[in-house]
């Protein structure tokens, strides 16, 4: 592959709402500049995980080197940077889009701009990105181009002579929007001659070369053979490769500034060079790191535990092995008395949490079974004992040691239409939520702050903001301060018998009217058994709520005969199955419905 | 000591009948709860019935069916016939109602079935009849045409429970029938009940049951009666042998279902335990209750996982490896034997060894003689076993100790049990 001057050079990303198109559009790109042959195409070729597919998001960024022969009949380097676009993600989205110098903006032409691409098209517009706006799909009936170009207009200022027309699908609009990339993002600017400063935008972990770093280098050099520090973590290595992908790795000997690739360091993880961190030469460094850079901590924890206790060493195994690949997810081994020997992990949000758990699901056949999830919250002992700091409400301590217990707050920022500013306050404010003022974008969008504790969030807010903004309000979220609160512990009996894995600590406040809505949830998910179940909450000693789930009187097939026998072993396999998915939690069988039931105890 | 142990379980292997079951299809009209494949009205009964054609290709079954015998193990009689290759101890016409069936041609299948397959003698020849005036068929010409056995479907001898189940006779008409069986000189009569019914009380169902122990029968058949929708019967109706349940059922079984009462339908149960043993009866399978002799060896070869044929639309056949059954469409069977051909239907996929040890385990735990225990600890599954005697539904028999059998509480539970071992 021959070496492209900076001039020559683009980089860039795809913005854009799920569905809207962004993965068929990445794969015409693909086609037309001969990047991968079109008898290898598989569908989506950048989702490469089936997860992913599946939620229809993207997790890992990836980054490809297109080389496009333009209209002026030169050789262009065009690095399309993938990005993920939830809200969990938001610090990896804002990487990916600092390597970035433009971004297409994909709008389906029969749906219009939605919530998740605004907020991202202003993050990239704040960073300077140049926008390119096409309208997908123009080739479906719905489609409605003039109307969603006045949305454009209006929304965000896009004049409608800068739209492309398009179906990625039918592969129209692709050569303008190709010569688009060429003559409307500026080429990177930074010094060739100046101490290495690449930033780090992604990583994965590969076995036999170690932590592999994606990289935009931004000024300076990087070399074969030269050692690199990284600048965050102070790790140092000498590169063991380095190159482009086309998507598969092109190695080089050198990246210039400009040039987006990868870099694989023989780091063993992920830890040592993270998203957002500056990589520098060891000798001659740098001696700024690049801007923005931050440790994305794990804001919420949930336990997970093997469905069969035999399975716990299979479950550390893949722990450790996603732990590779994901810096953000945290894990350490806990004990739950109904659920046995598992793991306490840490994640950034419920969608990372729930990514994580089918993967491991999925990837390595686990069947487990996850607690439901919680923030870390700050005991202060009495009797001078300190303070002590838990993330699973188990190990609270009995109140007469509890001097207090303070709880994390966040400060929440939700862009919305204007039309939904009543519904927000009235969920923000239900959940404990502080009013921090509002903040016009323009005439029809405001941004809204919010301080809201943690665990408040993590509960379902996220879901029910979506629900009732009809997806369009956006939300992003940092930690801010632990702030006392009057806080209990809501302990569950089945059968008599606490169940650790079903404790939650739950403001004072609404600690009565939770434990009879759990009650009551749990009696309808807690399936019969073969002799009849209380279930009670309780709090400190006293009971507060109870039900009952009636023994299973009656369990019988009337007929068995010639016609019968095939048709009555399904019944009996599919009792089977319903009990092979539950924990057996003392002699009570549990679903993970169950546990997970606390979740959603204000909701529905 | 049990009179007769099941036969052991052996590896899965083909082999030929040991019993054959004909479906006769018709009724005079459809019962809301039914389930079983039965065409009403004008084409069972009338000018316009279908009973001509059905007759003609249920016939032509039974000789292509003796044929594929006669290929795979040798024709009776033959010196290369496979020393199982035996007449059949026992043939049984169920339905439907067979006792539409006009007697000259009851006795032309039953001679038929005899000259292709055999029948032992003393085979076990079963008819089931409605008890109506005119859907029980003439007793005596039964009798005189092979027929040794009647089952006769009462379901209640509670007038209003009769007339809310759709049934077109009354508690009289019950037992007209078991003394015209008797009259005619059946060896055995059973008659069948059902239990946990829309609107009627536990006292009314007890009535109902001394009612009809007062007739005097050999055998009675309980079950509670199951609601399900769609004519699958608490299954997946992935499978073409049943047909479509007419709108009217449906909403029929919505209403009854929510009438039902599970404790009332459990206390129904329980009561059999008590009232038959002592009237003479001791339960033999979960369902089935018999005075000494006068089991159905018939249903026992289903429970024994025998060998059984089977003809005519919607019927399920067995030959010790694989489940086989007809397609419930009554012209799609008649036109393939009009033609000459098998009728249409299907086959359940092969089974591992282990799942028809399974299987076989469950369907000798529906038996009173139960399952021996160090066979089922040989064949791995000493764990439900004690599951089982741990929750109480498993006892040591009483006549036997090496067996295990279900307690009254295992037979109302039984599925608890069978769902952990499937």
């Amino acid at each position: 592959m021959s070496n492209i001057p900076q001039s020559r050079l683009r980089n860039f990303s795809i913005i854009a709402h799920i569905d809207h198109g962004k993965s068929t559009l990445a794969d015409r790109l693909l086609e037309a500049t001969h990047t991968v042959d079109p008898r290898q195409m598989t569908s989506q070729v950048l989702d490469s995980m089936d997860l992913e597919r599946e939620k229809g998001i993207t997790i890992k960024a990836r980054a490809v080197r297109l080389e496009y022969v333009a209209n002026d009949g030169l050789t262009y380097g065009l690095n399309l940077i993938d990005t993920p676009g939830h809200v969990d993600f938001a610090y990896e989205v804002s990487r990916s889009l600092q390597a970035c110098d433009g971004a297409i903006l994909v709008v389906d032409a029969s749906q219009g701009i939605e919530a998740q691409t605004l907020a991202n098209v202003h993050l990239a517009m704040k960073m300077g990105l140049l926008i390119i706006p096409v309208l997908n799909k123009i080739d479906l009936p719905a489609s409605d181009p003039e109307a969603v170009m006045n949305e454009l207009e209006e929304t965000l200022a896009i004049p409608r002579e800068e739209v492309i027309l398009a179906s990625a699908k039918e592969g129209k609009g692709i050569p303008e929007i190709l010569e688009a990339l060429v003559k409307r993002i500026p080429a990177p600017s930074g010094p060739l001659d100046a101490p290495l400063k690449a930033l780090v935008f992604d990583s994965h972990y590969d076995t036999y070369k170690g932590v592999v770093n994606y990289v935009r280098v931004q000024e300076g050099r990087l070399k074969m053979g030269e050692a690199i520090t990284m600048m965050g973590s102070g790790a140092q290595c000498v590169p063991v490769e380095l190159g482009y992908f086309r998507p598969q790795h092109v190695p080089v000997q050198e990246l210039q500034a400009g040039e987006v690739g990868y870099v694989a360091t023989g780091l063993k993880s992920v830890r040592d060079a993270r998203v957002g961190d500056t990589v520098t030469t060891t000798l001659n460094s740098a001696t700024e790191p690049l801007p923005g850079y931050q440790v994305a901590l794990p804001l919420v924890f949930a336990g997970l535990y093997p469905l069969s206790g035999e399975d716990y060493p299979a479950l550390r195994e893949a722990l450790e092995k996603l732990h590779l690949n994901d810096a953000s997810f945290t894990f350490e081994a806990e004990s739950s008395a109904a659920l046995g020997f598992g793991f306490r992990c840490g994640f950034l949000g419920l969608l990372h949490m729930e990514i994580v758990q089918e993967r491991l699901e999925r990837e390595f056949t686990l069947q487990l079974i996850a607690s439901a999830p919680s923030c870390k919250y700050q005991v202060h002992l009495n009797n001078s004992k300190g303070e002590m700091l838990i993330n699973n409400p188990a190990q609270l301590p009995s109140p007469n040691h509890i001097d207090e217990i303070r709880e994390p707050w966040v400060n929440a920022s939700i862009v919305t239409p204007t039309t939904y500013i009543g519904t927000i306050m009235d969920l923000s404010t239900d959940k404990r939520g502080i009013f921090d003022g509002m903040e016009y974008l323009d005439e029809k969008r405001v941004v809204m702050s919010f301080q809201i504790p943690l665990a408040e969030l993590i509960v379902d807010y996220f879901d029910q903001l979506k629900s009732r903004t009809k997806g369009y309000a956006s939300l992003d979220y940092v930690e801010s301060e632990y702030r006392v609160a009057p806080l209990v512990k809501l302990d569950i009996l089945v059968n008599g018998e606490p169940v650790d894995a079903l404790s939650t600590i739950i403001h004072r406040d609404r600690a009565q009217s939770a434990g009879r809505v759990l009650a009551a949830k749990l009696k309808e998910l807690i399936p019969r058994q073969m002799f009849e179940v209380p279930i009670q909450a309780a709090i400190g000693g006293t009971i507060i709520a109870r039900e009952t789930v009636k023994a299973v009187r009656k369990n019988v097939l009337a007929k068995c005969y010639g016609g019968d026998i095939t048709r009555k072993k399904k019944l009996l396999e599919k009792q089977k199955e319903g009990k092979e998915r539950m924990k057996r939690v003392g002699s009570v069988e549990i679903p993970q419905e169950a546990f997970l039931a606390v979740l959603r105890t204000d909701a529905d | 000591m049990p009179s007769s142990a099941p036969t052991p379980i052996n590896a899965q292997r083909a082999q030929p009948p040991r019993g054959l079951y004909l479906h006769v299809p018709f009724c005079r009209s459809l019962c809301p709860y039914c389930d079983f494949v039965v065409i009403a009205g004008a084409a069972a009964f009338g000018p316009r019935s279908r009973m001509g054609g059905y007759l003609t290709a249920v016939e032509r079954e039974i000789d292509l069916r003796a044929k594929a015998n006669d290929a795979a193990f040798g024709a009776l009689g033959e010196a290369r016939a496979s020393a199982e290759r035996v007449p059949l101890e026992t043939l049984y016409l169920g339905g439907g109602t067979p006792s539409l069936l006009p007697a000259e041609q009851l006795a032309s299948l039953i001679s038929r079935v005899r000259d292709r397959f055999g029948l032992v003698d003393g085979a076990e020849v079963t008819l089931e009849c409605n008890p109506g005036a005119d859907e029980r068929g003439d007793f005596t010409a039964s009798v005189q045409a092979g027929v040794t056995r009647f089952s006769i479907g009462a379901q209640s001898m509670d007038v209003a429970a009769l007339r809310e189940l759709g049934r077109r006779h009354g508690p009289d008409d019950v037992a007209e029938s078991i003394a015209a069986a008797r009259a005619a000189g059946a060896t055995s009569v059973s008659i069948d009940l059902l239990a946990d019914l829309p609107g009627v009380s536990l006292e009314s169902w007890a009535g109902s049951l001394d009612a009809a122990l007062a007739l005097q029968p050999d055998h009675i058949s309980v079950y509670a009666l199951t609601l399900a929708a769609g004519g699958a019967d608490e299954g997946e109706g992935s499978v073409d042998d049943r047909l479509a349940t007419p709108a009217g059922a449906l909403a029929w079984r919505r209403r009854a279902a929510a009438e039902q009462d599970e404790e009332r339908g459990a206390q129904e149960l329980e009561l059999l335990d008590t009232r038959l043993p002592a009237a003479g009866f001791n339960w033999y399978e979960i369902s089935n209750w018999a005075r000494e002799g006068h089991t159905s060896r018939h249903n026992r070869l289903y429970w024994e996982r025998a060998a059984v044929e089977a003809v005519g639309p919607g019927a399920h056949a067995f030959d010790g490896a694989t489940r086989r059954w007809n397609s419930a469409n009554l012209d799609a069977w008649e036109e393939a034997l009009k033609n000459g051909d098998l009728p249409p239907g299907g086959a359940a996929a092969q089974i591992s060894d282990r799942d028809a040890v399974a299987e076989g385990l469950v369907l000798s735990l529906r038996m009173s003689t139960g399952v021996d225990r160090e066979a089922v600890v040989a064949a791995g599954f000493a764990e439900v076993l004690e599951w089982g005697e741990t929750n109480g539904l498993l006892l040591p028999h009483p006549e036997d100790d090496a067996r295990v059998h279900l307690t009254m509480r295992g037979r109302l539970l039984s599925n608890e049990l069978f769902s952990r071992i499937v």
